[in-house]
């Protein structure tokens, strides 16, 4: 970790101060028991939570809203700041942006959020039960998409930044701050190690991601069948997953287009007009969710499609696990080869 | 990149001129956009009804008219029924062209057999158009089209004008015939039995609804075409024809802008095709 910086509390904190009155910054904060992105004000600097796993809502919903009118909005103008995404939300932004910045039609609005956001990542110094970012190539602490990336160690925030746009940044506003003392550093590269070999050691049985798409390939129909059972079509699984992108656009008066994300996990998605939908039964739209993530997308894209932040298992009011699904077959494939 | 999609979802206005009664579920739409609309055959566009909703359509006139372009819709569902009430001065909205069309320079110099099957004789249309003007490039054109009824044969005329083509000849059947109808009766496919085609020096392009699209192309495989010869305009359910919304992915394709124009070998084996 190249550590630049390290800041005291209160020092950070007059810098925030600072910022909150030319940026709209975002930051996690704990809303019962679970962490979510908030808006920082003066009052509720100290709230802030470090280094924690994933807010609930993935980082996606800061660049492609819910709901958000396409032709005229003012919004993605706002200079911002974005504090606290975890790894595997800000390698997501990969794919985001080969599908939102690619170069035949880039999108306006997406392009806006990104070039007017400075996203300060943080390591994460716990996890929750089904993070398995390292499965797929990641590691639990931010190595892309971010500007700068903030550790706390004993009270001192250690910032280091990874982009020019977090190099000018440092330089812009935390220009006199001290270097890292070298025990504080170590003892941060040291959390990234014990992290990593956490997960790693808690997904052991889980195929890494370039083997994952073999194994959805593999699952017939029985598999779809039995995962899908518990399965009522809510959606949760796509709204809440950093890399799910899909839309409808809503046609408004004048002309407007409201863009609503959009998931294949409902019915209709593929609809046509003679009323053809070759994903009405359910385990087919359940089916077509990992093939898009684990068989067509790595395909067509060079960004992995699941960043393994673990959302979709958590979200699941039907329990469904997508990791227990993998386990399984892979074991299966195992046996078979 | 065009002038049209630098703000990708605004439209550009265009309208209604004229209202062409082509069967009892067809109208084709004449619109004059507000500025010059350029198109290759096969391209489509997303077609919008302010405050109602927007739906793809490949245009049916000719690539090579910019002042002008033409829409022949089928009254199939929520936003086509609404477009069909609509009058001349009426405006609408075009985003676009998006998509691949087809592959004219694969065409020149062969024989080119266009299958059609229902309002699948819109886009095919455009295509004519286009090759008849460039009609000196190609061997010939046998066209092939089928439908329902001989009330839902549309572009009656357009079918007499082509029948005097040089190099074109035309054949048509429906499904079940009456009194009036002196062409053939039955599937569109049975019209293969009767034409002359020397398969390696042909290009196939079918374009219809799916049902038909699978039965020609099995046919065609049978007659010789290698898989990379026949070419297919795929219907998929389609939002933003950009390459984002994923709502037509197919496989590993975005239909609306890898296809959706596409040669039977680059899809045959991705998912529900058909569908
Ligand atoms: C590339 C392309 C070119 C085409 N060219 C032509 C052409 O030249 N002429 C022509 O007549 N047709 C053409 N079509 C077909 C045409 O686009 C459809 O007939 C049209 O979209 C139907 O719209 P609708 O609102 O009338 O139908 P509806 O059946 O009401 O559907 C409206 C839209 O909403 C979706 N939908 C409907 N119900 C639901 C639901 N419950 N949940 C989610 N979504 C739903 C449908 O899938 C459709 O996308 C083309 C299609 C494509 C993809
Ligand atoms: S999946 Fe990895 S990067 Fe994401 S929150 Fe969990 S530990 Fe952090
Ligand atoms: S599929 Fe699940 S684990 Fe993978 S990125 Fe989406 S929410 Fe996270
Ligand atoms: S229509 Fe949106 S991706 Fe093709």
């Amino acid at each position: 970790m190249e550590t630049l910086v390290a800041i005291t509390k209160s020092n950070w904190k007059s810098a925030l101060i600072n910022l909150i009155d030319e940026y709209v910054v975002y930051a996690p904060y704990r809303f019962w028991n679970q962490l979510e992105y908030g808006r920082v004000t003066k009052d509720n600097i100290g709230d802030i939570v470090y280094n924690q796993p994933k807010p609930s809502s993935p980082l996606k919903s800061l660049f492609l809203p819910i709901r958000e009118n396409v032709v005229n909005s003012s919004q993605p103008a706002q200079k911002r700041i974005i504090m606290g995404a975890p790894a595997c939300d800000l390698s997501a932004l990969s794919i985001l942006d080969e599908i939102y910045l690619n170069h035949d039609y880039p999108d306006p609005n997406y392009m806006k959020y990104r070039e007017n956001t400075i996203l300060i990542g943080f390591d994460c110094h716990t996890t929750n039960e089904h993070c398995h970012c390292t499965s797929y190539g990641f590691h639990p602490y931010p190595t892309e998409n971010s500007d700068l990336v903030i550790s706390l160690i004993d009270d001192n925030f250690l910032i280091s930044a990874q982009s020019d746009k977090g190099l000018s940044f440092l330089e812009k506003y935390l220009s006199n701050e001290e270097q890292a003392p070298d025990e504080q550093k170590e003892k941060a590269t040291e959390i990234r190690e014990n992290i990593e070999h956490d997960l790693r050691e808690k997904n052991k049985d889980l195929p890494d991601y370039d083997k994952t798409g073999e194994v959805v390939m593999q699952c017939g129909d029985d598999i779809w069948d039995r995962y899908s059972d518990t399965c009522v079509s809510c959606g949760a699984c796509s709204a809440i997953c950093p890399t799910c992108s899909c839309f409808l656009l809503i046609e408004r008066p004048e002309f407007e287009k409201v863009r609503s994300l959009d998931t294949c996990q409902y019915p209709g998605f593929e609809r046509v007009a003679a009323g053809e939908d070759p994903l009405r039964p359910l385990p087919k739209r359940f089916r077509n969710r990992y093939m898009c993530k684990y068989v067509w997308k790595p395909e067509k894209f060079q960004s992995k499609a699941c960043t393994g932040c673990g959302r979709c298992i958590e979200a699941c009011i039907g329990e469904i696990n997508k990791n227990d699904l993998f386990k399984e077959q892979f074991k299966n494939l195992s046996i078979e080869a | 990149m065009n002038t049209a999609t630098l703000d990708l979802y605004t439209p550009v206005k265009a309208t209604l001129t004229k209202v062409i009664e082509e069967s009892p579920t067809i109208k084709t739409f004449v619109l004059k956009p507000e500025q010059e609309f350029h198109f290759k055959t096969g391209q489509f566009i997303e077609l919008a009804m302010e405050g109602i909703g927007e739906a793809p359509f490949t245009p049916s006139s000719s690539p090579l008219v910019s002042d002008q372009i033409e829409v022949t819709i089928m009254k199939a569902g929520f936003v086509t029924e609404k477009i069909h009430k609509l009058s001349e001065g009426a405006v609408l909205g075009i985003r676009g062209p998006y998509g691949r069309g087809y592959p004219l320079e694969e065409m020149y110099g062969k024989q080119v057999l266009v299958m059609g099957g229902g309002c699948g004789f819109a886009p095919i249309r455009s295509l004519l158009y286009n090759l008849e003007a460039e009609k000196d490039k190609i061997k010939k054109l046998t066209f092939c089209y089928g439908s329902k009824t001989p009330k839902d044969c549309i572009y009656k005329d357009y079918i007499d004008h082509l029948r005097a083509v040089d190099k074109f000849e035309v054949f048509r059947s429906v499904d079940k015939a009456d009194e009036t109808w002196e062409e053939r009766e039955g599937v569109v496919t049975n019209l293969l039995d009767e034409i002359k085609i020397n398969v390696e020096e042909s290009v196939a392009v079918v374009v219809g609804p799916p049902i038909m699209m699978k039965f020609s192309v099995q046919k065609l495989l049978e007659l010789g075409f290698p898989g990379h010869k026949i070419l297919l305009s795929l219907e998929k359910n389609m939002s933003c024809g950009l390459g984002k919304c994923g709502h037509c992915m197919m496989g590993k394709y975005f239909v609306c802008k890898d296809g959706p124009v596409f040669t039977y070998e680059e899809i045959k084996d991705q998912p529900d095709i058909w569908k």
